[in-house]
């Protein structure tokens, strides 16, 4: 993990209409991390934020986004009216990104900051709810309760997950994919009142009942949260895994065995895919070896212990099958692709309408990766933030210094980025070899200028 | 040129591979009249300074223009005349002032004044615009405003000086940037003055630096760096707008310049397209009359925002942000054509800390070409006056004139009035290049005189934000493309050394080496070979013009 405290400088919230007066300055602050720092320290910091969004608003109708001194970045984000989120990281202003003595240091791009503070806000409104819904004398504790732990656990560095966020989607084979579909139609028709609103199988995702952009919110609380949490429990636990063969609620943490452990159950502000507007549910997440999946419970439902002990008896084994023929299917699938990828060249795929992501290197959260240059992310990162430059077709080719070439398609929402190290090669030659990686690793995948 | 042998096209394919590439170098020779230091190597030394370093940073060092004084064995006195005498005149604008200068707190102004300016700041004269400058001074003071009325503005520039104050005085820190989705606010502190920007242009982060740093050059041309920092000393409120007054012209001048001409974005001067011959036979011209004169610095000849000789004392180069500012003075300021004239400038980067004298006139009635010959002379009027003269009679009797009005309204029979169809590229659009070593650049449309006069006809209630289909790209729209790859090219964190991009619009390349860089539209969707063998095509082409399109040697007296 990362050194948080030589990277985040800061981060807090704030509402300016929460102290009006003159003198009331730190309620305005409804979190700041860290909480050592003085409150006069505090107060300057964010009053500093007040008023350069106060600034801008004489010249622009957009909300503020970012403020650079000379050794620092502020990156602003207004989730709700008035409610600021401001994350303050230590970056020189235009310093080149130097390599001493074998370290590099990266410079964040401001596009992963910026996403840190979405999803931040994004997992917050999920289990907590709106700021404006939350009482005002609650709002303080219930911040500090979120934030605190949110910040120390994140990870904030420049590699290709953060650069990108999307959701790993997991391909099946269609034998394999109905009886997923089965067994979830199967379950919702015995117990109507789950809702089954995601099929994860190790960090990909195999079936989704949200809304998009919900979706990549769970997806990464899952993943980036919870998953890694409970592997390392499985890995500790050792024999007691082979007990837990059969699955077990993994959310509440300590599993649900009594009607108590019911009171525990996550309430989560959620849309599901055929909502018209978000609603409260009970958040039930169902783990079977390498297979979860998530359901949701309408908060008015009266729980029941020996629904939930029957859900647990069909879900067990059932799941348990499902997840060893996956399991199968990719190890198979690893030998295929193991054969393709002798490539040395590295890619990422990414559909901005449904989320998806893939890359030549794994983006686990547990292995995350370094193999990539942080110039070279940085460029991605350009590429992939200014959509408009590529239009709806369009391609570039970028060389680097040192003799690194990018090479960024975009095919509608589509996204096809490829790295090449290769001193001797031309345009030509690049645009060749992306040519045929495109047809490749995307096979089907349709790619316009070809 | 359609042959397309099997080695001519080898030959082509490795033509995006720098070493080959370095070979051709159009332009390149060995002796440079500008300076070629690059305006981004400047801005990397601008922005990595510390709050402690810019204090220092400003502090003048020596005096190029005493060094030459005495060199030619000019009396020290001269100089040191000329400095009290300035000061003097300083001196007493402070005391004509001071009884009617307020001396009201700067917080309680900002009070009074808070209401009032945000009904200002949204009316017509401001709202909607493409880009504000604010210059202001440390204490807060409004001594420019792009649009509007400064003295309105005061409030809005006790906020901008609170800001920049907040964040250097508990923090040592220095604020740099604010940005919304569609606009960046630039901050500038440079000696006793505060320079701001507020753009919804393309613009990037360091381009906007940059135009802020012209923009105080300007200023220092106007004053000396000098006197600007001994008012301030003296006279920490002083209203600068005082000494400043014409010059307000010359900013805004400036900024529409900057904003059109790729010369800018490039920190490489254009010249005038001449025949090899005609522009030595000027050159000729200028060394036989004026090498007899001892304390001239420079002679420079000018036409149209190009340059077209530069003459000058062994030794010295300029720079070519001084040429811009020189541009852009005889640009604004019409009354150089009636009359010669005898004016005091200050060229920042060859000696921010005094004056040169010029003499500055158009060389006839029927040609317009400006000759600026630039001494350290207080009293050279005269025999500048009768040099210029019998330089103009010598242009005469040699049809220079004629070369160069010939030049400057594009006569259909140059090869450089209409480059893209001598090329005979069909898929090339625009071209722009710069050769590096001589800090120079050739454009395939050059931006003449009159489209940016017309420009600032259009403009004339000011860079209003408007949304308008373009049927026909000019050489404008071209160069506010390059802005982005320019960036990206220069930027100081991840650049680039090739740029391919290619949309539904078009197909930009840009292509930087270790001596030149290059940026083209071709049309869109182009094929990479295609291209690549166009490029080639292309620099073959510049390098056969070289003697024509740029200036080869750099003369002396």
């Amino acid at each position: 993990m990362i050194d948080i405290k030589n990277k985040i400088n800061s981060f807090f919230i704030f509402n300016s209409n929460f102290g009006p007066k003159e003198g009331e300055e730190l309620k305005r602050i409804l979190f700041f991390h860290p909480n050592q720092v003085t409150p006069d320290a505090q107060k300057m910091q964010v009053g500093l934020c007040e008023a350069v969004v106060k600034f801008m608003t004489t010249f622009s109708s957009q909300p503020c986004e970012a403020l650079q001194t000379q050794t620092k970045r502020y990156i602003f984000y207004q989730p709700e009216k008035s409610y600021w989120m401001v994350l303050v990281v230590r970056i020189p202003y235009a310093t080149k990104s130097v390599t001493t003595g074998g370290e590099t240091k990266d410079v964040i791009e401001p596009s992963v900051m910026y996403d840190l503070l979405v999803s931040a806000y994004k997992i917050f409104r999920m289990f907590i709810g709106p700021f404006k819904n939350i009482p005002n004398e609650e709002i303080y504790s219930k911040c500090e309760q979120f934030f605190t732990p949110y910040i120390m656990s994140r990870n904030i560095a420049n590699n290709i997950s953060n650069i990108i966020q999307g959701i790993n989607y997991l391909p099946l084979e269609k034998n394999s994919f109905f009886k997923v579909m089965c067994f979830i139609d199967l379950l919702e028709i015995n117990y109507p009142e789950f809702k089954c609103i995601s099929f994860v199988y190790n960090d990909q995702l195999i079936w989704n009942g949200l809304a998009t952009n919900d979706m990549l919110t769970l997806y990464q609380y899952l993943v980036q949260t919870l998953l890694p949490k409970q592997v390392e429990k499985e890995i500790q636990g050792g024999a007691v895994t082979a007990a837990q063969r059969h699955g077990r609620f993994i959310s509440p943490s300590d599993g649900i065995r009594t009607a108590e452990d019911l009171q525990k159950l996550h309430k989560v502000y959620l849309m599901r895919e055929d909502d018209t507007e978000t609603k409260q549910y009970y958040l039930v997440i169902y783990r079977t070896l390498s297979a979860t999946i998530c359901f949701t419970v309408d908060v008015n439902t009266n729980l029941n212990i020996d629904n939930f002990r029957a859900l647990d008896a069909f879900i067990g084994p059932q799941l348990s099958t499902i997840a060893s023929s996956i399991s199968e299917q990719c190890t198979l699938h690893a030998l295929q692709n193991a054969q393709l990828a002798n490539s040395e060249h590295k890619f990422i795929y990414f559909n901005r309408l449904n989320l998806a992501y893939k890359t030549s290197t794994p983006v686990s959260s547990l292995t995350p990766s370094t193999a990539i240059k942080p110039e070279v992310l940085s460029i991605i990162a350009g590429i992939h933030s200014d959509r408009k430059s590529l239009g709806n077709y369009g391609e570039v080719i970028i060389k680097t210094p040192d003799e690194y070439w990018i090479a960024g398609k975009s095919s509608n929402d589509r996204e096809f980025y490829v790295i090449i190290q290769d001193k001797n090669a031309n345009l030509k030659d690049i645009a060749d070899e992306v040519k045929r990686m495109c047809e490749d690793q995307m096979k089907g995948i349709f790619f316009y200028p070809m | 040129m359609a042959s397309t042998s099997k080695d001519h096209v080898a030959e082509n394919e490795e033509a995006l591979n720098e070493k080959v590439a370095t070979d051709l170098e159009p332009g390149a020779c060995l002796e440079s009249i500008l300076n070629p230091t690059d305006s981004f190597e400047e801005f990397a030394s601008e922005i990595s300074t510390s709050l402690e370093d810019r204090k220092t940073s400003l502090t003048i060092k020596s005096s190029t223009i005493s060094e030459i004084q005495n060199e030619i064995g000019d009396s020290s006195k001269e100089s040191s005349l000329r400095e009290t005498k300035s000061s003097d005149n300083l001196q007493a604008k402070n005391e004509s002032m001071s009884a009617s200068a307020s001396n009201s707190n700067l917080l309680e102004e900002n009070e009074e004044e808070s209401d009032e300016k945000d009904d200002y700041l949204q009316s017509p004269e401001l709202v909607n615009k493409e880009k504000h400058v604010f210059i202001l001074s440390s204490a807060g003071k409004p001594i420019y405003s792009r649009y509007g009325n400064e003295d309105k503005l005061a409030g809005l520039c006790g906020v901008i000086q609170a800001l920049v104050s907040v964040v250097e005085e508990p923090n040592q820190d220095i604020l740099r940037s604010i940005n919304t989705k569609d606009c960046k606010a630039v901050f500038l502190v440079k000696g006793p003055l505060i320079l701001v920007t507020v753009s919804k242009s393309n613009e990037s982060e360091t381009q906007l630096v940059l135009q802020l740093t012209y923009a105080f050059n300007q200023i220092v041309s106007v004053l000396t760096l000098t006197q600007l920092n001994r008012i301030f000393e003296q006279r920490r409120n002083y209203d600068l707008r005082r000494l400043l007054s014409g010059a307000e012209r010359l900013i805004d001048h400036l900024f529409i310049f900057m904003e059109k001409d790729p010369a800018f974005l490039l920190g490489a001067v254009r010249c005038l397209p001449l025949p090899e011959k005609a522009r030595e036979n000027i050159t000729q011209a200028i060394t036989s009359t004026c090498n007899k004169i001892r304390d001239l610095v420079f002679a420079i000849m000018i036409a149209g925002n190009q340059l077209i000789t530069l003459v000058r004392m062994k030794k010295y180069t300029l720079h070519p942000s001084d040429i811009h500012l020189l541009f852009n003075l005889v640009r604004s300021s019409e009354s150089f054509k009636t009359a010669e004239s005898w004016t005091p400038i200050c060229l920042p980067k060859f000696d921010a800390t005094g004056f040169l004298h010029g003499h500055v006139s158009y060389i006839s009635e029927d040609c317009q070409a400006c000759l600026l010959l630039l001494t350290v002379q207080r009293d050279a009027f005269f025999p500048l006056s009768q040099a210029k003269h019998t330089i103009a009679e010598k242009l005469r009797r040699s049809n220079c004139l004629v070369a160069i009005n010939d030049a400057l309204n594009r006569n259909k029979e140059l090869p450089t009035t209409n480059p893209l169809k001598h090329i005979g590229i069909p898929e090339i659009r625009h071209f722009m290049y710069k050769c590096k070593s001589t800090a120079q650049l050739f454009t395939s449309d050059p931006i003449s005189l009159d489209r940016l006069q017309d420009y600032r006809l259009r403009h004339k209630e000011g860079g209003d934000i408007t949304v308008k289909k373009i049927e026909k790209l000019s050489d404008i729209d071209y160069v506010r493309n390059y802005r982005q790859f320019c960036n990206q090219i220069h930027c100081i964190s991840t650049p680039a050394k090739l740029i391919f991009r290619s949309n539904s619009h078009d197909t930009v390349l840009a292509w930087v080496t270790n001596g030149f860089e290059l940026y083209v539209t071709f049309d869109p969707l182009m094929e990479k070979d295609h291209a690549i063998r166009a490029v080639d095509r292309l620099l073959h082409w510049i390098k056969k013009e070289e003697q024509r399109i740029f200036i080869m040697n750099a003369p002396t007296f």
